[in-house]
Order: structure tokens, then sequence, then C-alpha cells
């Protein structure tokens, strides 16, 4: 089944945002639109504007690195944001912006690019590909379990139809 | 070609075999735990309509992030997390107190070696000091892990670092872990195994063991581990919960790189506030100003690190422009601690003690900070606003030189202090 593509405009981080400066432990257990309204308040109060008018984060190196807590992605999903193309990422965050239902592509060549923030930008799943400017830029495509839940939306409605379907398996 | 430890363990729990490193798998941990982030476990675990938990029976929970709760709110969400470990039977659940769940499962012996071991918090990888393949997952996982018994991992390589020789007094395992981190950098070794050997390894406790892979996850690693050998067999002894079957990596094991350390040549080090990464010999920043020390965490409060900071403080005094926090990492080492008599000593020269779990290190529970105060810490953690209040700093170090420091009112070079 093909993915429709992520289209939105960019909200252009530098490197090592770590994931406590996203949203720090005590906002852990606020309610989402509450998060929304901290997430990256410990960088500052433009930047909090800015995930939350674009919903495409384009950062440097290890965006979401340290704290394996899930509420900074929570958070990111909860103002909006869609994908976060970065040079890299800390292994928890990848897997807990994808389970949250943020797309995360590590794309080093679109990392390097003067992109600014509000430049529209588009990322095609299937192909591979981000759009900027004209100009496209390939990641390495998701494969397996991965791609599925992203498929899914977020790892909540993957395992929502996994039991479904087991359910379904031992009713037959 | 030979295998790694990671490897053979993926292999086992997820039945597959010739598993090659960048594979992604479908695999069941021996063993998963959680604290008090369950609550968004529970949340996945119901909104995906699921109504049983898989093996019970090798799930814990320990609460220690924030506790006794501030608020009513964090009481509510406590509370149901209790409930639900009692409803669903789970093997075992540790009252707020216990300590810090990493320190609770490796001291009650629910970590063992050549396991997969499971939880929702980044320093999971404290479980590779006991030969654990010891992995974080984030808390939806958890929940997802309950009601459908396999996550997804991919296969790491694994790096070789190789200990020599001994370290010298007053240098310690945070020590040489800031070493590495300052050679690594922050993601140096992503999604790598940190694997540690060399006869420098035998020199080395569990609890030093644990400081090291408790900090893995610094470098951006996926975990560190020590293979089972003499120090872990003696460990293990009586603690272990499940029969286990140690796992070592192959002679021909191809690993990703090799590092060498010699423990001799090493000095006291202190991490500059920002990054663990950024860490000097503390003789370059003796006498610098700090306002708070916390001896406390996961990574060194344990009763050796305890003992360490008490043999520096007995018959001396906080200096009187510093707060000095302990928070021991579990209700045992707090024990040894009293009977040993080093907490005396500790809280004699004027040290706050606060009660075990995580307190301090997260900065969402007391000890903060104020504006441009910095805060010598024993944690693993120092980016802005860590603890609490994004204008202050946070320096790292061992327990040996927060001791030092805290009798100084600046940063001291421990060896000094004996
Ligand atoms: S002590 Fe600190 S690092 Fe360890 S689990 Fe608790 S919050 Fe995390």
């Amino acid at each position: 089944m093909p993915i429709a593509p992520i289209e939105g405009t960019a909200a252009v981080f530098g490197d090592h945002v770590s994931a406590d400066s996203v949203l720090p432990a005590r906002h852990s257990f606020l309610p989402p639109e509450q998060m929304a309204e901290q997430v990256l308040m410990d960088v500052g109060p433009e930047a909090n504007r800015k995930v939350r008018t674009h919903a495409v984060i384009v950062a440097g190196e290890a965006f979401g690195y340290g704290t394996g807590r899930e509420s900074p992605s929570r958070a990111l999903r909860a103002a909006g944001v869609r994908a976060v193309i970065a040079r890299s990422f800390s292994r928890l965050f990848f897997r807990n912006a994808l389970n949250n239902g943020i797309v995360v592509i590590q794309c080093p060549a679109l990392a390097a690019m003067p992109v600014q923030d509000g430049d529209p930008i588009t990322v095609s799943l299937d192909e591979g590909r981000v759009h900027w400017k004209g100009q496209s830029f390939d990641f390495p495509p998701m494969s397996g379990v991965v791609s599925e839940i992203v498929e899914a939306g977020n790892l909540i409605n993957y395992g929502r139809a996994l039991l479904a379907k087991a359910a379904a398996g031992n009713g037959a | 070609m030979g295998r790694t430890l990671a490897q053979k363990v993926l292999e086992r729990t997820s039945g597959r075999t010739g598993l090659a490193p960048g594979t992604i798998v479908e695999a069941t941990p021996d063993f998963s735990y959680s604290h008090d982030y369950a609550a968004w476990a529970i949340d996945a675990f119901e909104k995906m309509g699921a109504t049983r938990v898989h093996r019970p029976e090798r799930i814990a929970v320990c609460f220690d992030h924030g506790i006794p709760p501030n608020s009513a709110r964090d009481a509510n969400s406590l509370k149901r997390v209790r409930d639900f470990v009692k409803k669903h039977g789970f093997a075992q659940f540790y009252e707020a107190g216990t300590g810090v769940a990493h320190q609770v499962m490796v001291e009650q012996g629910w970590i063992v070696p050549g396991s997969l071991s499971i939880c929702n918090d980044s320093h999971a990888c404290s479980g590779g000091s006991v030969g654990a393949l010891a992995l974080a997952v984030g808390e939806t996982e958890i929940g997802f892990l309950w009601a459908i018994d396999r996550l997804w991992f991919r296969v790491p390589v694994t790096r070789k670092m190789v200990l020599h020789g001994r370290l010298r007094p007053g240098v310690y395992a945070k020590d040489l872990m800031l070493v590495i981190a300052k050679q690594l950098g922050v993601l140096g070794a992503l999604y790598e195994i940190l694997e540690f050997h060399g006869e420098g390894v035998k020199t080395l406790s569990v609890s030093e063991r644990f400081t090291l892979c408790n900090m893995a996850t610094e470098v951006g690693a996926k975990g560190g581990v020590f293979p089972h050998d003499e120090v872990t067999a003696k460990f293990m002894a009586g603690r272990a919960k499940f029969a286990f079957e140690p796992v070592h990596s192959d002679p021909d094991a191809e690993f990703v790189a090799e590092m060498h350390f010699d423990l001799d040549t090493l000095e006291p080090m202190v991490a500059l506030p920002g990054r663990e990464d950024y860490g000097v010999p503390v003789s370059e920043v003796a006498g610098q100003h700090i306002d708070q020390v916390f001896i406390g965490s996961c990574t060194n409060a344990r009763a050796d690190d305890l003992a360490i900071a008490a043999n520096i403080l007995r018959g001396r005094k906080v200096h009187p422009g510093i707060r000095l926090i302990v928070t021991p990492a579990s209700r045992q080492a707090e024990l040894d601690a009293l009977r040993s008599g080093d907490m005396e000593a500790l809280v004699e020269a004027g040290a706050i003690l606060m009660p075990s779990g995580c307190g301090v290190c997260a900065g969402t529970h007391q000890g903060v900070s104020a504006d441009g105060e910095r805060c010598l810490s024993t944690s693993n953690r120092n980016m802005p606003g860590r603890m609490g209040n994004v204008k202050s700093e946070i320096l790292l170090c061992s327990p040996a030189t927060a001791a030092a420091s805290a009798i100084a009112g600046c940063i001291a070079d421990p060896r000094e202090a004996a």
C-alpha cells in the first residue's frame, strides 16, 4: 500500500538539540495541548512557535539525543510535527518519534543545504526521497516491521491491528 | 564468521539464525521492567484494545522517577500503575523508595547473564554490567510488548573496548567513562554495542561495570556489556532469579572497531557543562566555582560510591557555600552505607539525604539549581536543562571528585583530599 507523501514547511534547527530540551522531564505527564505549549521552550519561545507552525523539522546532528522518555516525541506530534529530517539521530528518538506518528529521516545531504524556516518540503516515503527547492535527496527506504508501523500511522494502531487479526484468527 | 554476544542473544530470542548487523528482527525478551512511566505503557496497552499481559512472570515495575509524588496528578498516575500491576500479576512490584529501577533489577538478580533485558528508559543499558544484552525502548513499546510479546530490534555491530592495567588511587570507572565519551562524542558509537575486554576488566567490580554500561547511551550506543566472568559469577551467586547461560562473542567475531585504554594513565575527569563529551582532566578546572554537589543517580550512588565519598568527607564539613545532596541508588545501598557508618559520615559532614530513587537527576523532583548556578554531579547527563533549570549548569564527575569539591567549595582534585 503506498504511503501518501508528507508535505509541509520547514522548521530549521542546528546540531545537538537534546530530547530533554525538546521537552523537560517535569512536563512528561501534561495533556497534549499543554505539551505543545511547552515543546522546545527550553530552546526559546521562537523555537516553540516554529514547530507549531511548520510540520517538518530539518536539523543537524543528533536531534533528540539523550533521554529515552517518549514525551518529547509526543510533544512534537501534539505541536503538529509530521517529519524530522536530520543528519543523525539517537536510536531512542528514532524509535519514539516513529512510534508516535512522526516520520524520522536520516538525510545528511538535505541537512547540509541552506534550508530556511518556512521552505516547502515534501517527503516521499515510497520513493525514499525528500524534495526541496526543485532538488531531491535520497534516503534509505524503511523496511519490514518499521515500514508497517509507519503505514499504520503509529505503534498503537499497528498493535491494535495485530491484536484484531489474532482475535479473528482464533475465532475462525 | 564468528558471532558477537549481541548477535547470539538476538538470534536466540528471535528464533532466527545467521543475523547480519543491520537486520531488523522481532525478538521476545527474557525480562522487561518499567518505572513510573509504565503509566504510558498502560495507556498504549489499553488503546490497542489489549486485555491480557503476556508472561507477567517476566515483568517487574519499580517506582523511582518522581517519588514520593509531588502532586495529586502524579500520585494518581502511580496508583494507576500499582493497580494494573496487581491486576495482571506481574512478577514483582517495588514500591517507591526501593531504589532506581536499573539498580534494583541488577541488585535483585532479575537481570541475568546472556539474557535479553528491556526497559523503557535510556539507561536500561546498565544491565550489561552482568553480561546481559540490556536495551532501552519507549514507553509505548512496553505496552506493545505486554500485549504482543515481541519487539523489533536492529542487529547491532559491536565495538571492542580493551582495558589494560588498573585504575590508580583517586581515579574511578566514571573517569574512564568520561574519557571514553570525550574520545567518541555523544553519538560516536551510534547503534553499537560497547563490549569490554582486556585484563583490566577483571579489576572492575559489577558496580564499576555498571557505571560504564550505564553511560553507554551517552555515546549513542545501543548498549554496553561486560561478558560474564569470575566477577559476574560471584555477583550472581544466590542472586539470580532465573537460570541463565552466559554468552560470549566468538574469538573470530567481527568487531566494527577496537579501542584501547591504559587505566594506569587516566586522571580524574570533569565533564564541562552542556555535553557529556566535554571532559577535561580535573587539574584544568580545579578552583572553578560550584554551588551544588549531587552524589546520586543510577550511575554513581551505590554503597561503594557512598563509601568513597564518605572516606573523603569523614570528620570534615561541606563548604558553607555548597549544598551537598546525597541520593542512594537503592535502599540496599542506603542500608549498607548506614551499617558501615558511611552514611553517618556524610550526614555529619552536612549532606542532605534524599529518598532512594532518581531524585535530583532528571530535574523533576527537588534539588533544582538557581539561574547562573553550577551543579557538580555524579550522574550521567549534563545537557542544558537536564536538572530542571536551563539557566543553570551541570558538570559531571566521580563521587571522589564530588566529595573533595564539596569540602573545597570549588572543583577539587580528589587525590589531594585523601
Ligand atoms: S537516576 Fe537519573 S539517569 Fe538514572 S534512571 Fe533515574 S533519572 Fe534516569
